[in-house]
């Protein structure tokens, strides 16, 4: 008797959670409360860039390991060079395309913050306007930055080794990180 | 418990074939409300069959005989660990264990598949459904566990003595885990070409569950291995029985198609020949239930004969129809991103590596139907036994150990002739001192000389692929050799971990070669008589019989053989074998009284085993003379036995590695979005 | 009631290693020295002879002998145990068919026979099941070297079809172009970005 009473019990429980959805209308977008940040790992990633960059990492392992010829190495490099730098310009035109199209205020100020087209206080950091020369908050001159990935790209002056953004010295050989402008190594 | 074990099953069936449906056509239409609910149609199914298999679980502790089930495969007397693991030990209860196992197995991926991947799950949720649905109906209406008798016999017939052995109670799980985790894979697969999603998505998305399948399927095996070693007695762990092959056949596919995969995820190439491969497995695993179960081929592992049988080879007839139906229909969308840029280069090492792998594969699977190819043909039965699956597949065994060693020395994309020579330098040299070293020392056997020389081989690459990319790092980033090390193997886990599974793989090659020097003496000793005899190691054995005593145990009547070995002089110790008489009790009184005890199987032989690196000793205690104390043994000396559990551990190790969480990117992230990695955010968003 | 089993069950798990060690303690002491080796004396009567299975013969010569074992495992024991005579009667030791196999291999050899005589006086009596491998002739040959076959002609395939698209892609491939510097720092930093 018990026994029967459970059952009928799972078979309520069962069915019901199965036909819930269709009874209660899902929002969409709703159905999958998934945490909001997740993680992936870059091998998975399917960004042609970063499968482009991944596979120029590994072109210049397998030369160190002695895997490839300098000639085979050339040619690998330049093409490998050339599908990453055409992933990395479409991926910068699919990103103002989707914010244009987006509509969300919020978003187009982060993109441009991030591109570097905004202008920028040296009291209260970037600025929403467009185009200019002053603060609208306190009135200070407003400087215009460089394009991000000018501004990272920083070098060793001893060994030419590629810097982090943030190092003070260089994780190649140690040497103190000068006062050099960006880029102009090599 | 069994009316609510009964209802479990029904209320799967409803919801298994509610699950199939909305499930594909919730993902054909993209409906929101029939996608929930086919998600939820999958953790539903997993807790109905969860009560369902509680209800007989709790029919085989409580002892109710009634249930044919429960009699036909324990006893009163059998110890709890034995009677748990009836509940896979018999045929209905097996095709139970697969559909709950299933279930869960789905609605894991339900759950823990990521958001990105949300294109594919309502079609995940229908195979899966469906795969469950299936072995469900079998449950149901062809092997019933609940299904009861008209009347109560005292006692149960007790579970077959061969199968009372700790590895029987994780063997057979870990196997099943194997074969039924491939389904997930499948299943994605399946549903990438439903939805047209045909980018690397689906495969990023089931690389976790591959290798867990695939190292659940290698753990199954070695178990195996292990219990037929310990428990069967003829002293070796590998017979190539059909079901041993069924096991190996979808782990030889499953391991080509982690190969493969790689390059279709680096390059975008051999997209058919991965869905084709993934398939395979899938219909292998089946297969392999299927050949058990269906007593189509004789097998110490069958199953009673069955209409069981039928049911699966339905199932994989309309299995392959519909996969070459859906592989037909999207071939157009299959071609590949690119092409090969050179012959010399990893991936035509791997193309070459699925065609041996998946050739071995063939071959197994040929001989394994042979009989039954040959009866359809000539109508004459012929055996195919372990002479010819060695004959046969040595050789494709020795070439995949090649290219063990040959793959990890060429260059992804492309190699030329001048670098080849400096990766192969050092290890070509290793293996041919190897094998000149043995051949000096006498070693007459060819396949033996040419498998270690290999094996010294592949190391030397594995070695030398640590020792130069250690090297590497330092020389680039400047690193100290340890830091160069861990962040070596950190941040290319697969490649290294896939190196110490390699590593693995050759300890078994190793250890499989031991066998071709095993020696055998059988001798009738008296008490106090000594047998002596040679180990190709080259030490003397002395095995002195001792004597034999007989006791009872709970339910089993024992004569325990004592045999003292000495090695070269030397006293090593007392081994024991024993003779195992089980008996049922026709009452339910304890301890049972003589009169009332019922032999339930024939007597059992409990081999004694002594391992060491080098060789194991192993005896068996065949019987005695005329009723008197005077025995009969057989002594094997097995050389390299330990390597084999070994390889197996170090092949867990590996495939922990690579599955241990590597770098991470941050993709869908609401809050910040100045990172680097913007526009990987905004890309998702637009999916 | 059940509780009671459980517990049953838990002891029974507990002593079975326990009454297994006592029991190693009263294995005679007194019979581990060395053996005569002329007369054999009958050994002991068994307390219960019937717990050891089957009655076993003496072993002789013929037994380890290694033209016997040899034949033996080729030929399969007819019992549907799937193993070979060998293998079948020094492990399976309810089986009365492979002794059986065993004396009438021992017989035939005894009469003078060659190995091929012997293997085939068995087919002749059991049909080609009895040989653990089939013969290689006919329609078996296929059994052999289908596989091995397939894996070379693929393999062969392969390396061709591999040989005529080199041609094809060497002829495609563009010399490298030079970066410009810019596009050159863009990658660096890409790069330098994806070091975590």
């Amino acid at each position: 008797m018990l026994e029967l009473i459970a059952g009928v019990l799972v078979a309520f429980v069962a069915v019901g959670a199965v036909v819930q959805p269709l009874l209660v209308p899902v929002r969409a977008g709703k159905q999958t409360a998934k945490p909001e940040i997740e993680f992936e790992e870059l091998e998975e990633s399917a960004s042609p860039k970063i499968q482009a960059l991944l596979a120029l990492k590994e072109i210049e392992f397998d030369r160190a390991t002695g895997k490839l010829s300098d000639e085979d190495y050339a040619e690998l490099k330049a093409k490998y060079s050339k599908a990453a730098l055409d992933a990395i310009r479409a991926e910068e035109a699919a990103t103002s395309a989707v914010t244009t199209n987006a509509g969300d205020a919020a978003e187009e100020l982060v993109r441009l913050a991030a591109s570097g087209a905004l202008a920028v206080c040296p009291q209260c950091g970037p600025r929403p306007e467009t185009g200019a020369a002053f603060c609208s908050d306190c009135g200070r001159p407003l400087t215009k930055p460089e394009p991000a990935a000018k501004a990272k790209a920083r070098y060793c002056e001893a060994c030419g080794n590629s810097l982090s953004p943030n190092a003070k010295f260089c994780d190649s050989c140690g040497v103190k990180v000068g006062a050099q402008p960006a880029g102009s190594v090599r | 418990m069994t009316t609510l074990g009964q209802l479990g099953l029904w209320l799967a069936l409803l919801i298994g074939a509610w699950g199939t449906f909305v499930g594909f056509y919730g993902g054909y239409t993209g409906r929101p409300e029939l996608i929930a609910s086919a998600r939820r149609a999958t953790y539903a199914l997993c807790g109905v069959l969860v009560v369902a298999s509680i209800g007989l679980l709790v029919a085989l502790l409580k002892h109710d005989f009634n249930v044919a089930y429960v009699a036909n495969y324990t006893s009163r007397d059998l110890p709890t660990v034995y009677v748990l693991s009836a509940f896979y030990g018999g045929q209905s209860g097996s095709l139970l264990f697969w559909a709950v196992v299933l279930s869960l197995f789905g609605a894991l991926a339900q759950w823990l598949t990521s958001r990105k991947y949300d294109h594919l799950l309502p079609h995940v949720a229908g195979v899966t459904c469906a795969v469950t649905l299936f072995f469900v109906i079998v449950t149901l209406f062809a092997a019933n566990p609940f299904e009861r008798l008209p009347f109560t016999p005292a006692d149960g017939s007790g579970l077959n003595p061969q199968l009372q052995n700790p590895g029987m109670v994780i063997h057979p799980p870990m196997l099943y885990l194997g074969f039924i985790s491939i389904t997930i894979p499948f299943a994605f697969g399946v549903a990438a070409l439903l939805s047209r999603r045909l980018d690397t998505g689906w495969l990023h998305a089931i690389r976790k569950w591959t290798i867990v399948s695939w190292l659940f399927l290698a753990i199954g095996i070695t178990l195996g291995m292990w219990w037929a070693y310990v428990e069967l007695g003829w002293g070796g762990y590998w017979a190539w029985d059909p079901v041993e092959n069924a096991s190996f056949l979808p782990w030889l596919t499953m391991t080509a198609f982690l190969h493969s995969v790689m390059i279709q995820e680096k390059r975008g190439m051999l997209k058919k020949w991965n869905m084709v491969l993934i398939t395979l497995s899938f219909l292998l695993s089946i297969f392999g239930t299927f050949i058990t179960r269906s007593g189509i081929i004789s097998s110490v592992h069958s199953f009673a004969q069955s209409a069981v049988g039928y049911y699966f080879l339905g199932f994989l007839i309309f299995i392959i129809l519909a996969m070459a139906v859906l592989l037909w229909l999207r071939l157009p969308m299959l071609e590949s991103d690119a092409h090969l840029e050179s012959m010399v280069s990893r991936e035509a090492s791997f193309l070459f590596n699925n065609l041996i792998l998946v050739g071995i594969a063939f071959s197994v699977l040929w001989g394994t139907m042979f009989p039954v190819i040959s009866e359809i043909v000539r109508g004459t039965q012929v055996t195919v036994g372990p002479p010819f699956f060695n004959q046969v597949n040595i050789p494709l065994g020795l070439l995949l150990l090649a290219l063990t060693g040959i793959g990890p020395l060429i260059a992804w994309r492309k190699a030329s002739v001048k670098n080849l020579r400096r990766q192969f330098a050092v290890p070509v040299v290793s293996g041919g001192i190897a094998a000149a070293i043995l051949t000096a020392l006498g070693m007459g056997n060819f396949y033996a000389i040419t498998t270690v020389s290999l094996a010294v081989f592949v190391v030397g690459t594995i070695l030398q692929e640590f020792v130069r990319g250690v090297g590497a790092r330092h020389r680039l980033h400047g690193e100290g050799y340890l830091q160069a090390f861990a962040r070596l193997v950190g941040r290319n886990r697969r490649r290294y971990g896939g190196y110490v599974v390699h590593l693995g793989i050759v300890i078994y090659f190793l250890a499989f070669t031991g066998q071709a020097f095993r020696v055998d003496l059988e001798a009738s000793l008296n008490p106090g008589e000594t047998a002596e005899m040679q180990s190709p190691w080259g030490h003397t054995y002395a095995f002195t019989h001792i004597g034999v005593s007989q006791y009872d145990e709970l339910n089993r009547l024992v004569s325990a053989a004592s045999v003292e070995v000495a090695r070269d002089g030397e006293r090593m110790g007392i081994m024991k074998s024993e003779k195992r008489q089980h008996f049922i009790c026709s009452a339910p009184i304890r301890p049972c009284p003589r009169q009332l005890r019922k032999p339930s199987f024939e007597p059992s032989t409990e081999a004694g085993i002594r391992s060491d690196l080098r060789e194991d000793i192993y005896i068996v205690f065949a019987g005695v003379v005329e009723g008197t104390e005077e025995a009969v043994y057989r002594f094997t000396l097995n050389p390299m036995v330990w390597w084999v559990w070994f390889g197996g551990f170090v092949l867990v190790v590996g495939g922990v590695v690579t599955l241990w969480p590597g770098t991470t990117i941050r993709t869908v992230g609401e809050g910040d979005t100045q990172g680097g990695y913007a526009a990987q955010l905004l890309e998702s968003k637009s999916a | 009631m059940h509780r009671r089993d459980v517990l049953a069950h838990l002891t029974a798990v507990a002593v079975i290693p326990l009454a297994g060690l006592v029991r190693a303690q009263e294995v005679p002491a007194g019979g581990a020295q060395e053996g005569a080796t002329g007369d054999r004396v009958a050994a002991p009567e068994l307390y219960d002879p019937f717990r050891v299975g089957r009655p076993r013969d003496r072993v002789t010569d013929y037994e380890n002998d290694p033209f016997i074992v040899g034949l033996e495992s080729r030929l399969r024991c007819t019992c549907g145990c799937n193993l070979d005579v060998y293998t079948c009667r020094t492990t399976d030791f309810t089986c009365g068919t492979s002794p059986a196999m065993h004396r009438q291999v021992v017989e035939m050899v005894e009469s003078g026979k060659t190995a091929q005589e012997v293997l085939d006086a068995f087919v002749a009596q059991h049909g080609e099941m009895v040989l653990m491998a089939p013969k290689k002739e006919g329609f078996n040959l296929l059994a052999y070297f289908l596989p091995g076959t397939a894996v070379v002609g693929v393999g062969a395939l392969l390396v061709w079809a591999l040989a005529k698209r080199r041609g094809r892609v060497a002829a495609a491939t563009v010399a490298g172009d030079t970066l410009s510097s810019e596009d050159r720092a863009t990658l660096e930093a890409e790069l330098s970005n994806l070091e975590l």
